[in-house]
Protein backbone atom coordinates (compact mmCIF):
# COMPACT_ATOMS: atom_id res chain seq x y z
CA UNK A 1 0.00 0.00 0.00
CA UNK A 2 1.30 3.49 -1.01
CA UNK A 3 1.56 5.71 1.78
CA UNK A 4 -1.03 8.12 0.64
CA UNK A 5 -3.18 5.13 0.63
CA UNK A 6 -2.46 3.39 3.66
CA UNK A 7 -2.71 6.73 5.88
CA UNK A 8 -6.29 6.99 4.29
CA UNK A 9 -7.04 3.26 5.20
CA UNK A 10 -5.75 4.25 8.80
CA UNK A 11 -7.91 7.06 8.79
CA UNK A 12 -11.21 5.31 7.49
CA UNK A 13 -10.87 2.28 10.11
CA UNK A 14 -10.20 5.03 13.36
CA UNK A 15 -13.23 6.67 12.53
CA UNK A 16 -15.59 3.48 11.09
CA UNK A 17 -14.59 1.24 14.21
CA UNK A 18 -16.81 2.51 16.99
CA UNK A 19 -20.14 2.15 14.05
CA UNK A 20 -19.12 -1.54 12.32
CA UNK A 21 -18.17 -2.65 15.90
CA UNK A 22 -21.65 -1.76 17.35
CA UNK A 23 -23.43 -3.16 14.34
CA UNK A 24 -21.15 -6.20 14.90
CA UNK A 25 -23.27 -6.15 18.49
CA UNK A 26 -25.99 -6.01 17.33
CA UNK A 27 -25.70 -8.57 14.30
CA UNK A 28 -24.44 -10.82 16.87
CA UNK A 29 -27.05 -10.05 19.61
CA UNK A 30 -24.70 -8.79 22.14
CA UNK A 31 -21.36 -11.31 21.40
CA UNK A 32 -19.14 -8.94 21.93
CA UNK A 33 -15.92 -11.20 21.60
CA UNK A 34 -17.55 -12.60 17.92
CA UNK A 35 -18.53 -8.76 17.29
CA UNK A 36 -14.43 -7.77 18.05
CA UNK A 37 -13.58 -10.83 15.40
CA UNK A 38 -15.86 -9.86 12.98
CA UNK A 39 -14.53 -6.13 13.10
CA UNK A 40 -11.13 -7.11 12.82
CA UNK A 41 -11.86 -9.74 9.71
CA UNK A 42 -13.55 -7.14 8.40
CA UNK A 43 -10.65 -4.59 8.31
CA UNK A 44 -8.32 -7.13 7.87
CA UNK A 45 -10.57 -7.66 4.10
CA UNK A 46 -10.82 -3.81 3.88
CA UNK A 47 -7.49 -3.70 4.37
CA UNK A 48 -5.99 -5.70 1.26
CA UNK A 49 -8.57 -4.40 -1.32
CA UNK A 50 -8.31 -0.86 -0.10
CA UNK A 51 -7.29 0.17 -3.65
CA UNK A 52 -9.96 -1.33 -4.91
CA UNK A 53 -12.64 -0.10 -2.61
CA UNK A 54 -11.56 3.25 -2.72
CA UNK A 55 -12.14 3.15 -6.53
CA UNK A 56 -15.25 2.01 -5.98
CA UNK A 57 -16.35 4.90 -3.65
CA UNK A 58 -18.17 4.36 -0.69
CA UNK A 59 -16.03 2.69 1.64
CA UNK A 60 -18.43 2.92 4.51
CA UNK A 61 -21.09 1.32 3.12
CA UNK A 62 -18.96 -1.96 1.67
CA UNK A 63 -17.31 -1.96 5.04
CA UNK A 64 -20.87 -2.57 6.06
CA UNK A 65 -21.40 -4.86 3.29
CA UNK A 66 -18.18 -6.80 4.32
CA UNK A 67 -19.17 -7.07 7.92
CA UNK A 68 -22.52 -8.49 7.24
CA UNK A 69 -21.61 -11.31 4.72
CA UNK A 70 -18.66 -12.37 7.10
CA UNK A 71 -20.90 -12.23 10.05
CA UNK A 72 -23.75 -14.12 7.63
CA UNK A 73 -20.53 -16.95 6.66
CA UNK A 74 -19.74 -17.14 9.94
CA UNK A 75 -22.99 -18.79 10.77
CA UNK A 76 -23.70 -20.66 8.28
CA UNK A 77 -20.28 -22.89 9.28
CA UNK A 78 -21.91 -22.52 12.98
CA UNK A 79 -24.98 -23.60 11.69
CA UNK A 80 -23.80 -27.07 10.96
CA UNK A 81 -22.97 -27.73 14.57
CA UNK A 82 -25.84 -26.09 16.44
CA UNK A 83 -29.12 -24.38 16.24
CA UNK A 84 -28.56 -21.27 17.79
CA UNK A 85 -32.29 -20.54 18.08
CA UNK A 86 -33.18 -23.56 20.10
CA UNK A 87 -30.08 -23.11 22.78
CA UNK A 88 -31.04 -19.25 23.62
CA UNK A 89 -32.10 -18.95 27.87
CA UNK A 90 -35.47 -17.55 28.04
CA UNK A 91 -36.00 -13.74 28.62
CA UNK A 92 -34.54 -11.88 31.37
CA UNK A 93 -37.55 -11.45 33.49
CA UNK A 94 -36.79 -8.67 36.22
CA UNK A 95 -33.49 -6.95 34.77
CA UNK A 96 -31.14 -5.13 36.90
CA UNK A 97 -28.36 -2.81 36.69
CA UNK A 98 -28.36 -0.42 33.69
CA UNK A 99 -28.75 -2.07 30.28
CA UNK A 100 -32.03 -3.41 30.94
CA UNK A 101 -33.01 -2.61 27.12
CA UNK A 102 -30.14 -4.38 25.54
CA UNK A 103 -30.37 -7.52 27.47
CA UNK A 104 -34.07 -7.68 26.80
CA UNK A 105 -32.70 -6.36 23.16
CA UNK A 106 -29.85 -8.84 22.36
CA UNK A 107 -32.53 -11.67 23.74
CA UNK A 108 -34.85 -10.99 21.61
CA UNK A 109 -32.45 -10.72 18.33
CA UNK A 110 -30.55 -13.59 19.59
CA UNK A 111 -33.95 -15.65 19.02
CA UNK A 112 -34.10 -14.39 14.96
CA UNK A 113 -32.27 -16.40 12.49
CA UNK A 114 -29.04 -15.04 11.41
CA UNK A 115 -30.22 -13.48 8.42
CA UNK A 116 -33.42 -12.39 9.78
CA UNK A 117 -31.21 -10.71 12.09
CA UNK A 118 -29.01 -9.27 9.63
CA UNK A 119 -31.86 -7.58 7.93
CA UNK A 120 -33.41 -5.91 11.07
CA UNK A 121 -30.04 -4.38 11.75
CA UNK A 122 -29.30 -3.18 8.19
CA UNK A 123 -32.80 -1.76 7.66
CA UNK A 124 -33.21 -0.16 11.39
CA UNK A 125 -29.83 0.40 12.25
CA UNK A 126 -28.32 1.46 9.32
CA UNK A 127 -31.18 2.52 8.10
CA UNK A 128 -30.68 1.52 4.46
CA UNK A 129 -33.48 0.64 1.30
CA UNK A 130 -35.06 -2.85 1.34
CA UNK A 131 -33.27 -2.81 -2.49
CA UNK A 132 -29.85 -1.84 -0.40
CA UNK A 133 -30.60 -4.72 2.45
CA UNK A 134 -31.39 -6.96 -0.68
CA UNK A 135 -28.29 -6.23 -2.56
CA UNK A 136 -26.18 -6.94 0.79
CA UNK A 137 -27.53 -9.80 1.29
CA UNK A 138 -27.54 -11.50 -2.74
CA UNK A 139 -31.24 -11.99 -1.88
CA UNK A 140 -34.27 -10.39 -4.04
CA UNK A 141 -36.02 -7.39 -2.58
CA UNK A 142 -39.38 -9.33 -1.87
CA UNK A 143 -37.39 -11.43 0.49
CA UNK A 144 -36.39 -8.68 2.20
CA UNK A 145 -39.82 -8.10 2.78
CA UNK A 146 -40.52 -11.19 4.12
CA UNK A 147 -37.75 -11.80 5.96
CA UNK A 148 -38.48 -8.15 7.76
CA UNK A 149 -42.27 -8.41 8.35
CA UNK A 150 -41.32 -11.86 9.95
CA UNK A 151 -38.54 -10.98 12.22
CA UNK A 152 -40.52 -7.73 12.97
CA UNK A 153 -43.79 -9.92 14.35
CA UNK A 154 -41.67 -11.71 16.25
CA UNK A 155 -39.74 -8.89 17.71
CA UNK A 156 -43.31 -7.83 18.44
CA UNK A 157 -44.21 -11.23 20.26
CA UNK A 158 -41.18 -11.22 21.98
CA UNK A 159 -40.84 -7.22 22.96
CA UNK A 160 -44.55 -6.45 23.38
CA UNK A 161 -45.93 -3.62 20.98
CA UNK A 162 -45.04 -0.74 22.27
CA UNK A 163 -41.27 -1.38 23.22
CA UNK A 164 -41.99 1.60 25.86
CA UNK A 165 -40.79 -0.54 29.10
CA UNK A 166 -37.48 -0.68 27.39
CA UNK A 167 -36.98 2.55 26.02
CA UNK A 168 -35.20 5.21 27.82
CA UNK A 169 -37.27 7.91 29.89
CA UNK B 1 -35.80 5.16 9.56
CA UNK B 2 -36.18 3.32 6.57
CA UNK B 3 -38.94 4.77 3.85
CA UNK B 4 -41.88 2.31 4.59
CA UNK B 5 -45.27 2.50 2.44
CA UNK B 6 -47.55 1.41 5.67
CA UNK B 7 -46.00 3.26 8.54
CA UNK B 8 -45.42 0.63 11.46
CA UNK B 9 -45.35 2.89 14.88
CA UNK B 10 -43.71 -0.54 16.18
CA UNK B 11 -40.59 0.18 13.78
CA UNK B 12 -39.90 3.62 15.13
CA UNK B 13 -39.50 2.55 18.48
CA UNK B 14 -37.52 -0.65 17.31
CA UNK B 15 -35.44 1.97 15.61
CA UNK B 16 -34.96 3.93 18.49
CA UNK B 17 -34.00 0.90 21.03
CA UNK B 18 -31.18 -0.12 18.38
CA UNK B 19 -29.87 3.32 19.24
CA UNK B 20 -30.15 2.94 22.55
CA UNK B 21 -28.63 -0.41 22.47
CA UNK B 22 -26.31 -0.05 20.04
CA UNK B 23 -24.97 3.21 21.66
CA UNK B 24 -24.03 1.16 24.65
CA UNK B 25 -21.20 -0.75 23.01
CA UNK B 26 -17.72 -0.02 23.78
CA UNK B 27 -14.46 -1.42 23.15
CA UNK B 28 -10.95 -0.54 22.66
CA UNK B 29 -11.17 0.40 18.87
CA UNK B 30 -7.56 1.00 18.45
CA UNK B 31 -6.82 -2.69 18.87
CA UNK B 32 -10.02 -3.47 16.68
CA UNK B 33 -7.80 -1.37 13.95
CA UNK B 34 -4.62 -2.62 14.52
CA UNK B 35 -5.94 -6.23 14.59
CA UNK B 36 -7.65 -5.77 11.32
CA UNK B 37 -4.45 -4.40 10.15
CA UNK B 38 -2.35 -7.41 11.24
CA UNK B 39 -4.94 -9.88 9.63
CA UNK B 40 -5.22 -7.59 6.32
CA UNK B 41 -1.39 -7.75 6.41
CA UNK B 42 -1.12 -11.96 7.05
CA UNK B 43 -3.84 -12.10 4.44
CA UNK B 44 -1.80 -9.90 1.96
CA UNK B 45 1.42 -11.93 2.58
CA UNK B 46 -0.46 -15.14 1.74
CA UNK B 47 -1.88 -13.89 -1.52
CA UNK B 48 1.70 -11.69 -2.42
CA UNK B 49 1.16 -12.38 -6.10
CA UNK B 50 -2.78 -12.28 -5.81
CA UNK B 51 -2.67 -8.49 -5.32
CA UNK B 52 -0.88 -7.17 -7.86
CA UNK B 53 -2.56 -4.22 -9.48
CA UNK B 54 -5.93 -4.52 -7.33
CA UNK B 55 -7.58 -6.42 -9.83
CA UNK B 56 -6.74 -9.90 -7.43
CA UNK B 57 -9.93 -11.79 -6.38
CA UNK B 58 -12.41 -9.81 -4.71
CA UNK B 59 -15.19 -12.64 -3.69
CA UNK B 60 -16.44 -12.29 -0.23
CA UNK B 61 -15.86 -15.66 1.79
CA UNK B 62 -16.14 -16.69 4.95
CA UNK B 63 -13.98 -15.76 7.79
CA UNK B 64 -10.10 -16.56 7.89
CA UNK B 65 -9.76 -20.06 6.37
CA UNK B 66 -12.21 -19.54 3.32
CA UNK B 67 -10.56 -16.28 2.43
CA UNK B 68 -6.51 -17.37 2.40
CA UNK B 69 -7.78 -20.69 0.99
CA UNK B 70 -9.65 -21.31 -2.16
CA UNK B 71 -10.91 -24.45 -2.28
CA UNK B 72 -10.71 -27.12 -5.23
CA UNK B 73 -9.05 -25.63 -7.74
CA UNK B 74 -8.36 -27.26 -11.66
CA UNK B 75 -5.14 -28.07 -11.56
CA UNK B 76 -5.30 -30.05 -8.43
CA UNK B 77 -5.03 -32.65 -10.22
CA UNK B 78 -1.10 -31.89 -10.60
CA UNK B 79 -0.75 -32.80 -6.85
CA UNK B 80 2.01 -34.84 -5.97
CA UNK B 81 1.16 -38.47 -5.39
CA UNK B 82 3.02 -38.97 -2.07
CA UNK B 83 1.57 -36.04 -0.81
CA UNK B 84 -1.75 -37.00 -1.70
CA UNK B 85 -1.69 -40.22 0.21
CA UNK B 86 -0.25 -38.47 3.15
CA UNK B 87 -3.12 -36.12 2.89
CA UNK B 88 -5.56 -39.29 2.94
CA UNK B 89 -4.17 -40.66 5.50
CA UNK B 90 -3.49 -38.02 7.74
CA UNK B 91 -6.86 -38.06 10.46
CA UNK B 92 -8.40 -35.05 11.95
CA UNK B 93 -7.55 -36.81 15.79
CA UNK B 94 -8.87 -34.18 18.02
CA UNK B 95 -6.18 -32.41 18.89
CA UNK B 96 -5.16 -29.84 22.09
CA UNK B 97 -6.20 -26.36 21.52
CA UNK B 98 -3.10 -23.86 21.84
CA UNK B 99 -4.29 -20.37 23.54
CA UNK B 100 -2.99 -17.14 22.48
CA UNK B 101 -1.19 -17.41 25.82
CA UNK B 102 0.07 -20.92 24.86
CA UNK B 103 1.51 -19.63 21.54
CA UNK B 104 3.03 -16.30 22.74
CA UNK B 105 4.93 -18.52 25.54
CA UNK B 106 5.94 -21.36 22.91
CA UNK B 107 6.97 -18.08 20.45
CA UNK B 108 8.98 -16.54 22.55
CA UNK B 109 11.01 -19.81 24.26
CA UNK B 110 12.04 -20.71 21.03
CA UNK B 111 13.52 -17.31 20.26
CA UNK B 112 16.81 -15.94 21.16
CA UNK B 113 17.23 -13.99 24.72
CA UNK B 114 15.77 -10.67 24.77
CA UNK B 115 13.00 -8.35 25.42
CA UNK B 116 9.31 -8.52 24.55
CA UNK B 117 6.64 -6.05 24.86
CA UNK B 118 3.70 -5.80 22.80
CA UNK B 119 2.68 -9.17 22.61
CA UNK B 120 -0.60 -10.38 21.20
CA UNK B 121 -1.99 -13.30 19.99
CA UNK B 122 -5.42 -15.55 19.21
CA UNK B 123 -5.74 -19.19 19.88
CA UNK B 124 -6.73 -22.09 18.39
CA UNK B 125 -10.48 -22.09 19.51
CA UNK B 126 -11.06 -18.66 18.25
CA UNK B 127 -13.15 -18.23 14.71
CA UNK B 128 -10.22 -17.18 13.03
CA UNK B 129 -6.72 -18.17 12.35
CA UNK B 130 -4.77 -18.22 15.11
CA UNK B 131 -1.34 -16.24 15.16
CA UNK B 132 0.81 -14.71 18.13
CA UNK B 133 3.20 -11.64 17.62
CA UNK B 134 5.14 -9.52 19.70
CA UNK B 135 8.08 -6.66 19.61
CA UNK B 136 11.51 -8.43 20.22
CA UNK B 137 14.99 -6.73 21.34
CA UNK B 138 17.92 -8.62 21.20
CA UNK B 139 19.42 -5.06 22.52
CA UNK B 140 20.33 -3.79 19.12
CA UNK B 141 16.79 -2.60 18.60
CA UNK B 142 13.37 -3.29 18.38
CA UNK B 143 11.71 -5.52 15.73
CA UNK B 144 7.96 -6.89 15.05
CA UNK B 145 8.37 -10.22 14.79
CA UNK B 146 5.15 -12.29 13.41
CA UNK B 147 3.91 -16.27 13.31
CA UNK B 148 0.46 -17.18 12.05
CA UNK B 149 -0.93 -20.74 11.44
CA UNK B 150 -3.21 -22.28 8.35
CA UNK B 151 -4.48 -24.98 7.09
CA UNK B 152 -4.18 -26.07 3.22
CA UNK B 153 -4.61 -29.07 0.77
CA UNK B 154 -1.33 -30.46 1.11
CA UNK B 155 0.48 -30.35 -2.21
CA UNK B 156 -2.17 -28.10 -3.71
CA UNK B 157 -1.38 -25.33 -6.14
CA UNK B 158 -2.27 -22.63 -3.39
CA UNK B 159 0.72 -24.99 -0.81
CA UNK B 160 3.12 -24.10 -4.06
CA UNK B 161 2.28 -20.85 -4.75
CA UNK B 162 2.96 -19.57 -1.17
CA UNK B 163 6.35 -21.43 -1.15
CA UNK B 164 7.53 -20.52 -4.48
CA UNK B 165 9.98 -17.29 -5.06
CA UNK B 166 7.98 -14.25 -6.32
CA UNK B 167 8.31 -13.25 -9.89
CA UNK B 168 11.37 -10.31 -10.07
CA UNK B 169 9.00 -8.69 -12.47
CA UNK B 170 6.01 -8.40 -9.98
CA UNK B 171 7.97 -7.98 -6.60
CA UNK B 172 11.19 -6.42 -5.35
CA UNK B 173 13.25 -8.53 -3.36
CA UNK B 174 17.21 -9.08 -2.00
CA UNK B 175 17.19 -13.18 -2.21
CA UNK B 176 14.49 -15.68 -2.00
CA UNK B 177 14.92 -19.47 -1.90
CA UNK B 178 12.63 -22.04 -2.27
CA UNK B 179 13.10 -25.74 -1.21
CA UNK B 180 11.74 -29.25 -0.41
CA UNK B 181 12.68 -30.37 3.23
CA UNK B 182 13.70 -33.87 3.73
CA UNK B 183 10.30 -34.40 5.48
CA UNK B 184 8.19 -33.48 2.17
CA UNK B 185 7.73 -30.01 3.32
CA UNK B 186 7.78 -27.00 1.21
CA UNK B 187 10.06 -24.08 2.39
CA UNK B 188 10.35 -20.41 1.17
CA UNK B 189 12.98 -18.11 3.13
CA UNK B 190 12.42 -14.74 1.49
CA UNK B 191 14.01 -11.46 2.25
CA UNK B 192 12.36 -8.08 0.89
CA UNK B 193 11.05 -5.22 1.69
CA UNK B 194 7.51 -3.89 3.74
CA UNK B 195 6.98 -1.51 0.42
CA UNK B 196 8.19 -2.94 -2.39
CA UNK B 197 9.19 0.60 -4.19
CA UNK B 198 10.88 0.86 -0.97
CA UNK B 199 9.91 4.29 -0.23
CA UNK B 200 10.60 3.32 3.35
CA UNK B 201 13.97 0.89 4.55
CA UNK B 202 11.76 -1.39 6.40
CA UNK B 203 12.75 -4.83 5.84
CA UNK B 204 10.55 -7.99 5.78
CA UNK B 205 12.08 -10.96 6.30
CA UNK B 206 9.55 -14.41 5.97
CA UNK B 207 9.34 -18.12 6.18
CA UNK B 208 6.92 -19.81 4.78
CA UNK B 209 6.31 -23.31 5.51
CA UNK B 210 3.84 -26.03 4.18
CA UNK B 211 4.32 -29.33 5.40
CA UNK B 212 3.51 -32.44 3.16
CA UNK B 213 -0.26 -33.00 5.37
CA UNK B 214 -0.83 -29.23 4.87
CA UNK B 215 0.34 -27.27 7.67
CA UNK B 216 1.05 -24.03 7.04
CA UNK B 217 2.99 -21.67 9.16
CA UNK B 218 4.12 -18.24 8.14
CA UNK B 219 6.83 -16.25 10.28
CA UNK B 220 7.97 -13.00 9.49
CA UNK B 221 10.27 -10.27 11.29
CA UNK B 222 10.72 -6.41 10.50
CA UNK B 223 13.81 -4.13 10.92
CA UNK B 224 10.93 -2.15 12.64
CA UNK B 225 8.95 -2.00 16.05
CA UNK B 226 5.80 -2.52 13.49
CA UNK B 227 5.07 -3.62 9.91
CA UNK B 228 4.02 -0.57 8.87
CA UNK B 229 4.46 3.18 10.00
CA UNK B 230 7.16 2.95 12.55
CA UNK B 231 10.62 4.15 11.86
CA UNK B 232 13.26 1.88 11.23
CA UNK B 233 14.96 1.03 14.63
CA UNK B 234 17.85 -1.15 13.41
CA UNK B 235 19.46 -2.09 10.12
CA UNK B 236 18.30 -5.31 9.47
CA UNK B 237 15.18 -7.59 11.11
CA UNK B 238 17.16 -9.57 14.28
CA UNK B 239 16.97 -13.24 13.02
CA UNK B 240 19.03 -14.75 10.62
CA UNK B 241 17.37 -17.06 7.27
CA UNK B 242 18.97 -19.82 9.91
CA UNK B 243 17.00 -18.90 12.40
CA UNK B 244 13.60 -18.52 10.57
CA UNK B 245 14.31 -21.67 9.42
CA UNK B 246 14.45 -23.54 12.84
CA UNK B 247 11.71 -21.70 13.72
CA UNK B 248 9.28 -21.92 11.84
CA UNK B 249 9.52 -25.62 11.16
CA UNK B 250 9.46 -26.52 15.20
CA UNK B 251 7.21 -29.65 15.81
CA UNK B 252 5.04 -27.83 17.91
CA UNK B 253 3.65 -25.58 15.32
CA UNK B 254 2.16 -28.60 13.52
CA UNK B 255 0.22 -29.37 16.69
CA UNK B 256 -1.05 -26.06 16.59
CA UNK B 257 -2.07 -26.19 12.97
CA UNK B 258 -3.84 -29.62 13.83
CA UNK B 259 -5.69 -27.74 16.48
CA UNK B 260 -7.39 -25.46 14.59
CA UNK B 261 -11.19 -26.49 14.09
CA UNK B 262 -11.89 -28.55 10.94
CA UNK B 263 -14.57 -26.61 9.84
CA UNK B 264 -13.13 -23.34 10.27
CA UNK B 265 -11.30 -23.75 6.96
CA UNK B 266 -12.68 -25.05 3.54
CA UNK B 267 -12.83 -29.01 2.99
CA UNK B 268 -10.56 -30.05 0.21
CA UNK B 269 -13.52 -30.44 -2.46
CA UNK B 270 -14.95 -26.73 -1.46
CA UNK B 271 -16.95 -25.69 1.15
CA UNK B 272 -20.10 -23.50 0.10
CA UNK B 273 -18.16 -20.78 1.34
CA UNK B 274 -15.18 -21.47 -1.45
CA UNK B 275 -14.37 -19.10 -3.70
CA UNK B 276 -15.63 -20.41 -7.09
CA UNK B 277 -13.00 -22.59 -8.90
CA UNK B 278 -11.33 -20.15 -11.63
CA UNK B 279 -9.02 -20.99 -14.58
CA UNK B 280 -5.46 -21.77 -14.39
CA UNK B 281 -3.05 -19.13 -14.55
CA UNK B 282 -1.02 -20.55 -17.45
CA UNK B 283 -3.93 -20.91 -19.53
CA UNK B 284 -4.75 -17.30 -19.12
CA UNK B 285 -1.48 -16.23 -20.06
CA UNK B 286 -1.55 -18.75 -23.19
CA UNK B 287 -4.81 -16.73 -24.37
CA UNK B 288 -3.63 -13.61 -23.70
CA UNK B 289 -1.15 -14.20 -25.64
CA UNK B 290 -2.62 -15.21 -28.55
CA UNK B 291 -5.02 -12.45 -28.76
CA UNK B 292 -2.37 -9.63 -28.76
CA UNK B 293 -2.45 -7.62 -31.89
CA UNK B 294 0.62 -8.59 -34.34
CA UNK B 295 3.41 -6.50 -33.22
CA UNK B 296 4.14 -7.39 -30.33
CA UNK B 297 6.54 -10.27 -28.60
CA UNK B 298 6.52 -11.75 -25.72
CA UNK B 299 9.50 -10.83 -23.57
CA UNK B 300 8.03 -12.82 -20.36
CA UNK B 301 5.18 -14.19 -18.43
CA UNK B 302 4.16 -15.77 -15.44
CA UNK B 303 0.93 -15.73 -12.78
CA UNK B 304 -1.00 -17.55 -10.18
CA UNK B 305 -2.07 -20.93 -10.15
CA UNK B 306 -5.69 -19.56 -10.55
CA UNK B 307 -7.55 -16.62 -12.21
CA UNK B 308 -4.41 -14.34 -12.85
CA UNK B 309 -1.66 -14.19 -15.13
CA UNK B 310 0.95 -11.76 -16.73
CA UNK B 311 2.72 -11.02 -19.76
CA UNK B 312 5.36 -8.47 -20.53
CA UNK B 313 5.48 -7.85 -23.71
CA UNK B 314 7.47 -5.51 -26.04
CA UNK B 315 6.35 -3.85 -29.33
CA UNK B 316 9.97 -2.48 -30.23
CA UNK B 317 9.90 0.64 -27.88
CA UNK B 318 10.31 -0.78 -24.51
CA UNK B 319 8.70 -3.32 -22.26
CA UNK B 320 5.34 -3.33 -21.14
CA UNK B 321 3.95 -5.45 -18.09
CA UNK B 322 0.24 -6.53 -18.84
CA UNK B 323 -1.62 -8.33 -16.28
CA UNK B 324 -5.06 -10.24 -16.60
CA UNK B 325 -7.77 -11.50 -14.22
CA UNK B 326 -10.31 -14.10 -15.41
CA UNK B 327 -12.79 -14.49 -12.43
CA UNK B 328 -16.06 -16.53 -12.82
CA UNK B 329 -19.03 -15.81 -9.84
CA UNK B 330 -17.88 -11.64 -9.22
CA UNK B 331 -21.68 -10.94 -10.14
CA UNK B 332 -22.11 -9.46 -6.06
CA UNK B 333 -19.80 -6.58 -6.84
CA UNK B 334 -20.77 -5.77 -10.21
CA UNK B 335 -22.45 -2.73 -8.61
CA UNK B 336 -19.21 -2.11 -6.84
CA UNK B 337 -17.21 -2.04 -10.19
CA UNK B 338 -18.76 -0.75 -12.66
CA UNK B 339 -20.82 1.97 -11.54
CA UNK B 340 -20.93 4.11 -14.51
CA UNK B 341 -19.91 1.63 -16.99
CA UNK B 342 -21.13 1.03 -20.51
CA UNK B 343 -23.83 -1.57 -20.62
CA UNK B 344 -23.11 -3.92 -23.70
CA UNK B 345 -26.83 -5.06 -25.84
CA UNK B 346 -26.28 -8.32 -24.50
CA UNK B 347 -25.92 -7.29 -20.87
CA UNK B 348 -21.85 -7.31 -20.49
CA UNK B 349 -20.22 -4.51 -18.39
CA UNK B 350 -17.45 -2.74 -19.74
CA UNK B 351 -15.28 0.12 -17.58
CA UNK B 352 -12.39 1.40 -18.76
CA UNK B 353 -9.90 3.37 -16.75
CA UNK B 354 -6.33 5.24 -17.06
CA UNK B 355 -4.90 5.82 -13.50
CA UNK B 356 -1.19 5.92 -12.00
CA UNK B 357 0.20 2.75 -11.30
CA UNK B 358 -0.21 1.55 -7.70
CA UNK B 359 3.02 0.73 -6.79
CA UNK B 360 4.08 4.14 -6.40
CA UNK B 361 7.27 4.01 -8.94
CA UNK B 362 8.07 6.85 -11.16
CA UNK B 363 5.75 8.07 -13.83
CA UNK B 364 3.88 4.74 -14.31
CA UNK B 365 0.87 4.27 -15.39
CA UNK B 366 -2.16 1.46 -15.78
CA UNK B 367 -4.63 1.61 -17.93
CA UNK B 368 -7.10 -0.86 -17.93
CA UNK B 369 -10.05 -2.42 -19.43
CA UNK B 370 -12.61 -4.17 -16.81
CA UNK B 371 -15.55 -6.49 -18.20
CA UNK B 372 -18.22 -8.75 -16.55
CA UNK B 373 -20.77 -10.56 -18.64
CA UNK B 374 -23.85 -10.77 -17.59
CA UNK B 375 -23.59 -13.84 -15.28
CA UNK B 376 -20.59 -12.21 -12.96
CA UNK B 377 -17.55 -13.79 -15.17
CA UNK B 378 -15.18 -11.31 -14.63
CA UNK B 379 -12.30 -10.58 -17.07
CA UNK B 380 -10.03 -7.76 -16.36
CA UNK B 381 -6.99 -6.16 -18.53
CA UNK B 382 -4.35 -3.53 -17.10
CA UNK B 383 -0.95 -2.35 -18.82
CA UNK B 384 1.78 -0.65 -17.54
CA UNK B 385 4.50 1.57 -19.11
CA UNK B 386 7.18 -0.64 -17.36
CA UNK B 387 8.07 -4.18 -17.40
CA UNK B 388 7.86 -4.54 -13.77
CA UNK B 389 5.38 -2.03 -11.73
CA UNK B 390 7.70 -0.99 -9.01
CA UNK B 391 10.07 0.01 -11.26
CA UNK B 392 10.13 3.23 -12.92
CA UNK B 393 7.91 3.96 -16.07
CA UNK B 394 10.43 3.07 -19.36
CA UNK B 395 8.32 4.49 -22.05
CA UNK B 396 5.20 7.10 -22.21
CA UNK B 397 2.74 4.92 -22.88
CA UNK B 398 1.82 1.08 -22.00
CA UNK B 399 2.47 -1.13 -25.02
CA UNK B 400 -1.74 -1.74 -25.37
CA UNK B 401 -4.11 1.02 -25.77
CA UNK B 402 -7.40 1.19 -23.62
CA UNK B 403 -9.05 0.15 -27.18
CA UNK B 404 -7.51 -3.01 -27.89
CA UNK B 405 -7.82 -4.26 -24.23
CA UNK B 406 -11.29 -3.86 -24.39
CA UNK B 407 -11.49 -5.78 -27.17
CA UNK B 408 -9.44 -8.52 -25.97
CA UNK B 409 -11.30 -9.05 -22.73
CA UNK B 410 -14.69 -8.70 -24.52
CA UNK B 411 -13.35 -11.86 -27.38
CA UNK B 412 -15.61 -14.91 -26.85
CA UNK B 413 -11.91 -17.08 -26.67
CA UNK B 414 -12.69 -16.72 -23.17
CA UNK B 415 -15.47 -18.28 -22.91
CA UNK B 416 -13.24 -21.44 -23.39
CA UNK B 417 -11.62 -20.58 -19.76
CA UNK B 418 -15.35 -21.26 -18.04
Amino acid sequence: MRQGRADEYAEFAAARAGHLYRSACLLTAGDTHLAEDLVQETFGRLYVRWGRVCRVGNPAGYAQTVLTRTFLAHQRRRSSRERATDVFPDLPGAVDGDAPLRLTLMAALARLPAKDRAVIVLRYWEDRSVEQTADVLNVSSAAVRTRCSRALGRLRELLGEDLAEYSRP
Amino acid sequence: MPENEHHDPFEDRLTAALRDAGDGFDTDMAALTAGGQVRGRRAQLLRRTAVIGGAAGIALVGVGGALLVPGGDSSANQRPAAAAARSASASPAPARAFSGDDLLRIFKELLPAGEFSEEAAQGTDSPTLPYARVVYDDSEGKAALGISFNRMEPGSPEARELTRCPAKALVAYDDCTSSRLSDGSLLMLYRGYEYPDRRADTKRWSAELVTAAGQHVSLSEWNAPAEKGAPVSRAEPPLSTGELKEIVTADVWRRVVDAIPRDSTPSPTGAPEAPPQGAAGETIGKTLAALLPDGLTVADRGGQETEYAYLVVDDGKGRSLVQINVQPDMSDVAHQLYGSAETLPDGTLVATRKGPGEKGAEGVVMWTADTMRPDGFRVVISAFNTGAQHEDATRDAPALTVEQMREIALSPKWEELR
